[in-house]
């Protein structure tokens, strides 16, 4: 399990505004924490594939494809804020995320 | 090495990839007016804007093609010469035209009898195809078992990205169950035939007779299947590769992986998609795929 700091909280969101960035060609100055991902920057699910994978590799999660899938269907994110929101739910709690519903 | 590799049929060309490639145009509305006088008048209809011209399947199928043998003439035409070429599903007539193999008005000829062949040999039933990303190969098995017979995975495009094919029924029940199950995306593709499955073995036999038929050409690029990843270059290779890449099943996973293996270092992506390109990002490896806007400077 990573270990959560002060710092990973704007660590995970500066990753994100910049994959996002340079995925959907927009300058970072024009992501915020309420921009639709889809409506605005016509993201697609495999830029959220990308996402994970870079996390996972980054913070050494043990978490598997499908939990986060679960995980998507109850709690959908359509902004870039809920993203970073999941994102650290993720690292926060890897494999054991189902069981913040239970 | 340069490979090219030719996409599937798609139905978008809005902001498509080639408007800003040197020659593009030219070669492509060469192409446009060679197909509308010589074969399908309706084709020179076709803008770039005009999304209903595109609810035609067999005139899509078209535009992807001429788009695609438009993209690697005009890369040729600027010294980017592909050293082998793949055919990724129905991107293998513009492998084949752009190898020298059959001549550009032919694969049109080619398309519209897979096209015909399909559709007399599975009227009556309603087909279709999905695709499944997040879950792996174990679980989407498990799931096309309790959603169904008739379902196939008849591509696999990464570790954890599948095409289905089958009954429409049953193709809308393994999608359900697959987002049930956590898959993180689920698409019905827009299409009404079960490409690559064993329904169109009886088609694929149908549209073997007319393939006898057309002037083949040894290829001039080398040509890799995606089936078995084989090389395929006489006009009798091709023959039977036109016919069994109608009902086999293909791996375009293992065929990346193949082509990086032998020291591929940068594929091209020929044609108006950018699917391929955003796939790669899920194959490792010490290579570049590119779509044609990133080629221009």
């Amino acid at each position: 399990m990573a270990r959560i700091t002060e710092n990973t909280r704007k660590e995970v969101k500066e990753i994100i505004y910049v994959f996002f960035a340079d995925e959907c060609e927009v300058d970072k100055s024009q992501i915020n924490d309420n921009t639709n991902i889809i409506k605005d920057l016509d993201g697609d699910s495999l830029m959220f594939l990308e996402l994970i994978e870079v996390f996972k590799k980054k913070y050494n999660l043990d978490i598997e494809l499908k939990t986060i899938g679960k995980y998507a269907v109850k709690h959908p994110v359509q902004t870039i804020g809920q993203l970073v929101d999941m994102q650290m739910l993720i690292i926060e709690h890897e494999n054991r995320l189902l069981e913040l519903d239970k | 090495m340069i490979a090219f590799i030719f996409p599937a049929f798609t139905h978008d060309y809005k902001n498509h990839p080639g408007s800003e490639l040197p020659g593009f145009h030219d070669s492509f509305n060469s192409l446009l007016n060679k197909a509308s006088i010589e074969f399908e008048p309706r084709v020179k209809h076709f803008n770039f804007q005009d999304n209903t011209f595109l609810d035609d399947e067999l005139l899509s199928q078209y535009i992807t093609y001429i788009y695609s043998c438009a993209s690697a003439e005009a890369l040729r035409k600027t010294s980017v010469i592909p050293d082998i070429a793949a055919g990724y599903s129905m991107g293998i007539y513009a492998a084949l035209a752009d190898a020298g193999s059959i001549s550009f008005i032919d694969g049109l000829r080619l398309i519209e009898q897979a096209f015909l062949s399909i559709a007399t040999k599975t009227s009556g039933t309603r087909f279709a195809m999905g695709t499944v990303i997040g879950l792996d190969l174990h679980d989407l098995l498990k799931i096309i078992h309790a959603a169904g017979n008739s379902l196939e995975i008849t591509n696999q495009n990464s570790t954890h990205s599948f095409v289905l094919s089958g009954i429409c029924k049953e193709i809308e029940i393994a999608l359900a169950l697959a987002s049930e199950e956590g898959a993180l995306h689920t698409k019905l593709l827009k299409v009404t035939v079960p490409y690559h499955s064993r329904f169109l073995e009886e088609a694929a036999y149908a549209f073997l007779a007319f393939v006898k038929e057309i002037p083949i050409e040894p290829a001039s690029t080398h040509l890799i299947s995606l089936i078995d990843q084989q090389w395929f270059s006489s006009p009798g290779e091709i023959v039977w590769e036109l016919t069994r890449n109608l009902y086999f099943h293909l791996n375009w996973y293992k065929t990346q992986q193949y082509l990086l293996g032998i020291g591929i270092k940068s594929f091209i992506e020929c044609g108006p998609s950018k699917g391929l390109v955003k796939n790669a990002k899920f194959i490792e490896g010490n290579y570049t795929f590119s779509s044609l806007d990133s080629l221009v400077v």
